[in-house]
This record gives C-alpha cells, structure tokens and sequence, in this order.
C-alpha cells in the first residue's frame, strides 16, 4: 500500500475515537443547551427552545453566578498558590544530592492519588474531634481550636483551596524543576561571580529563563481549576448552603439531580469557552518547538 | 557570623525546610494508612500508637460492602481501556510522527484540546444516549466514556516516544524491501516498547482514579473503587477506619505504578509542552 494512502488510514481508528467520544458529545450538549431538556419528560430533548437556557442562567438564577463566582476565586488562589508554593520548592529541590532526589520521588505519590480520593482524605483531616490538621490549626491558631471547619462557608472553602493545593503542588513542583534544569548554569555562574546576589540572580536570570515553562504551567493548572469536581464533591459536595459550589458542580447538580438536561448543557456550554481560549494559548506553546 | 557560618545556617535552614514539606505533602497518606489498621475505637481519637489490626480489610470485602466487585470492576475497565486507547493511539501517533499530512497540525490541536473539554460537559449526553440504549450502569458503557479521557494522552505521549526513535533503521529495512506495515511491526514496535508500557501505565492510573463518569453513570453493577468510597457512611457518619481501608487499596497499586514511571509523569502530563 502507498505511504500516501496509509498515512490517513492509520490515524483513522484514532480520529473515529476521538470524533465519537469528545467532538460529538460537544455537539450534542450543544443541541441540548437549546432545548427544554427535562429528563423526566419524554419528547422534551428534542423540545427547540431557542436561547432560553442562556437566558435563564444570566437573568433568573443568582445560583449560577455564585458558582462562577466560587469557580474564579477558586482558580484565582488555587493557580497562584500552587504556582508559588511549587516554584518554592523547586528551587529548594533542583541541586539534587540525596536528601533532595528522594524528596523528589516521594513528590509522585500524591499526584498519583485519587482527586475523590484527596477530598475523602482531608475531610479526614479536618475533623473537628479527631481530624489531624484541625488539631493542628487549633494549636497553632487558637481561635480556631474549636471551629467546624467544614460547617463555615469561609473555612471550608479554605480547606477546599487546602486540598487542592495540597494535590497539585507536586506536579507542578516536578515541571519546574525540569524547567530549573534547563536553564544554563554558566549564566548563573557569571552573574555570581559580577557580585549579584541570590535574590538578584533569581529575579533577573532564573525567572526570565522560565518563562516559558511557568506560562505552560500555569495555563494547565487553570484549565484543571476551572474543571474541579472531584474533590469538592467528596469534600464539602458544594456546602455549607453554596459556598463551595463550583460551575462542574453545579452543572452536575442541576443536570442530574433536577434533571435539567438542557440548561445545564447551557452552563457546560459557557464554561467551554474560556477553555478555548485556554487551549489556544496552550496550543501555541506546544507547538513553538516544532 | 562569618560568611561559612551563614553558608552552614543557609543549609541547615534548606534541609528543614525541606523536611517540613515532605511532612505536608506525606501526613495525609500517611495518616490514612494509620487509619486503616485501626479499629473503628481507635480511629475516632487522635492516636500515633495503637494495636495494629486487619480486620478493616476483612471487614470491606464483605457484606454489605462487596469492595471485591468493585476492585474487579475498576481493574477491568482501566484495563480494557487502555488495551482498546494503546494500540489505536500508537498506529496514529505513528502516521502523526513520520508522515505530514493535510490539516495535521489541527487534527493534532483538536486532540489536544479534547482533553481539556470538561468532563461534565461529555457526560450529559453520553448519559441521555445511554439510558435510551441501555447501557446505563454497565462497564461497557464506562469504558466507551474513559476512552475520551485517555485517547488525547495516549496520542501525544507515544508521538513523543515515537518521536524519539531514529528513522535511519527504518528507511534501510524499507530499501531492503520491507513493507511499513513490517517496518511497524518489526522495528518500530519493539524499539517503542518501553514508551508504549509507560503510556499503558500512564493510562491507566488516569481511568483508575476516573470520578465524574462512574458517579453518574454507574448505581450498582458496574460500580468502581473511587464511587465506593461512598458506601462507607454509617447512620453516625463517615466509618473512617473502612474509608481508609478502601483508599489504600485504591491507592497503594497507583503508587507501585507512579513509582515505575515517574520519569514520564512530567512530559505525559503536559502532552510534551515541557520535556
């Protein structure tokens, strides 16, 4: 067979795949989005509504917009804190030697875990009677000795953010040090020897160098940010009342709870967007080395 | 203080740090593998040293929790995705990595970008679709879904390894006469081995941790580990000594599996935007 027909026969399989199980139902949803889409009333997916889902969403429902809300601040601090922490430790890391590489092993092992999982653990963690974190805030923080975290829309956001934090720092701090790796030691090595100081080294040789990796880093966290279902479900399923409410969350709640097919197609829709943009950026970083 | 001392202070300040956080980043696991050798007395109060017992891991294989059918559901729907996602991934990323093709850069962003679509958004119709054709609470069904996650990974990262492999080898077994197909099979095959283990691995561990999909999709038959852990909620609250039994049989094989391929977290992860 000619390489020129093998070519495209060999990534058919793939693109039939790919096609059925994420273009399509992007598709669908989006058909979905405009129709009244009750799960329990037989003949209303195919119920043509126009725009009134998006309507709906904007106008009538302060749900939705304390969900976007919850989902910025959430990708807000989760981004930054992960990003800084991670960058943290990456330089604390990268010279290697034995106390550091077997840090760096070690770092896989929460990411490997369950995000259902993590929620499950820190709900653990800050029991109010026998949660090990709890106990420690309480010492250290005495006015939150004898708080229920997860029973406060603040704290409990806070433990939501914690946890998220807590799960992403090693990914992240593993990018980074790849990143660190790459940036060339002579550069360092003369900025040092002209007298400028660690500080100064960091800021005006290290950070320009990793930019590109940070840029790559942060857009991937923000994507999994906005995404976040997993351990919010487990950790606080979106409570106390709202608080931790994400846009996931709250397309899952009204979709399969109410039974709102059609408007939380909308929502999903909505949501789709800044991932394009996301990707976009994305995208262009992925291929800057072809 | 002379500038060695501070050197010797700067270390010494390094290495506590460093201590600190492989303490965060390890209580939380570690605290879980505590509770689950601790009867359910034990785990309600805060105890580093306790009498050690099994019976957690009695206790959640059998009625009424049944975590066996679960394991055997879980192991088989990450297995069976990635034995379907692997092969299917590798013939493209071969095409992808050796030939050009018309529109590939956009085949090969749309892939991409497939991944970052939210799991949310694939679900609503893939759950209409499956209560009207009955695969609703089947692993067939949850393998189909698991495919859209893990095909965009598994893609990238063997174009990557493929990537990697020298062409010479190939262009003299063609000019002896071999065909592709052969050259795939004969030397592409074997030379990307370890690269397509690693994939395998990689894919797996993601379809094992899978959430969102088995908790709407799945009630009763086919549910996996991860919408398990739900089960252990008693009429007083969360049974903390069989949630952290089950979570260590959740999450102990994914360790042993992250450990073997922990060069590759990075560069899977990022779809090779950073190496």
């Amino acid at each position: 067979m000619r390489d020129n027909t093998l070519k495209y026969l060999l990534v058919l399989p793939a693109v039939v795949v790919v096609f059925a199980t994420a273009i399509w139902p992007l598709i669908e949803a989006a058909r979905l989005s405009f129709t009244v889409g009750r799960l329990n009333r037989p003949g209303s997916l195919d119920q043509y509504l126009g725009w009134e889902n998006y309507a709906w969403a904007f106008l009538e429902e302060p749900a939705f917009w304390n969900s976007v809300w919850v989902t910025a601040v959430y990708t807000t601090l989760t981004v930054g804190l992960t990003t800084i922490l991670a960058l943290g430790l990456a330089l604390l890391l990268a010279p290697g030697g034995r106390l550091r590489s077997s840090a760096q092993t070690l770092l896989i092992l929460p990411f490997a875990m369950s995000p259902a999982l993590i929620g499950v653990s820190f709900r653990f963690m800050f029991n109010p009677e026998f949660g090990l974190f709890d106990a420690f805030f309480g010492v250290l923080i005495p006015p939150l000795a004898d708080v229920s975290w997860l029973a406060d829309p603040t704290l409990a956001f806070a433990v939501v953010v914690m946890a998220d934090v807590w799960g992403w720092i090693p990914f992240l701090t593993l990018v980074l040090i790849g990143g660190l790796a790459s940036v060339p030691r002579d550069t360092i090595e003369a900025a040092q020897v002209d007298g400028a100081s660690g500080w100064r080294v960091f800021r005006d040789v290290t950070l320009p160098q990793l930019g590109p990796v940070l840029a790559v880093v942060i857009i991937l966290k923000s994507i999994f940010s906005l995404k976040t279902f997993d351990q919010v479900f487990m950790l606080t399923n979106g409570g106390p009342g709202t608080a931790t409410q994400t846009l996931s969350h709250y397309i899952y709640f009204n979709g399969m709870k109410y039974g709102q097919i059609g408007y939380s197609a909308a929502v999903a829709w909505l949501m789709v967007i800044p991932m394009i943009f996301l990707t976009y950026a994305y995208a262009k970083f992925v291929f800057r080395k072809g | 203080m002379t500038g060695r001392q501070r050197k010797q202070l700067w270390a010494a300040v390094q290495t506590a740090l460093i201590l600190i956080a492989m303490f965060i980043m390890l209580v939380p696991i570690l605290w879980i593998f505590l509770a689950a050798f601790k009867t359910h007395v034990d785990v309600y109060q805060l105890k580093l040293f306790f009498t050690p017992t099994l019976e957690n891991f009695g206790i959640v294989f059998d009625d009424p929790y049944r975590l066996g059918e679960k394991l055997f559901n879980s192991t088989v729907v990450a297995l069976v995705t990635v034995i379907i996602a692997i092969p299917v991934a590798t013939l493209a990323a071969y095409s992808f990595s050796r030939f050009s093709m018309r529109g590939e850069t956009m085949m090969l962003v749309i892939i991409l970008a497939t991944q970052f679509v939210p799991a949310v958004v694939i679900i609503l119709p893939f759950f209409v679709m499956f209560r009207d054709i009955g695969l609703l609470d089947t692993r067939v069904g949850l393998i189909l879904v698991n495919l859209a996650i893990v095909m965009p990974f598994a893609i990238w990262m063997i174009k990557g390894f493929i990537d990697g492999i020298p062409m010479d080898t190939e262009e003299a077994a063609m000019v002896d006469g071999s065909s592709r197909l052969q050259v795939i099979r004969n030397i592409v095959l074997p030379m990307a081995a370890p690269g397509l283990l690693t994939s395998a691995i990689f894919c797996f561990i993601i379809a094992w941790n899978e959430f969102l999909f088995a908790l709407i999709l799945t009630n009763k038959n086919a549910v996996t580990l991860p919408i398990g852990l739900a089960l252990f909620k008693g009429e007083e609250g969360d049974l903390w000594n069989l949630l952290s039994a089950a979570g260590i049989i959740i999450m102990a094989p994914m360790f042993v599996l992250a450990l073997m391929i922990r060069k590759y977290f990075v560069q899977g992860m990022t779809m090779g935007a950073v190496r």
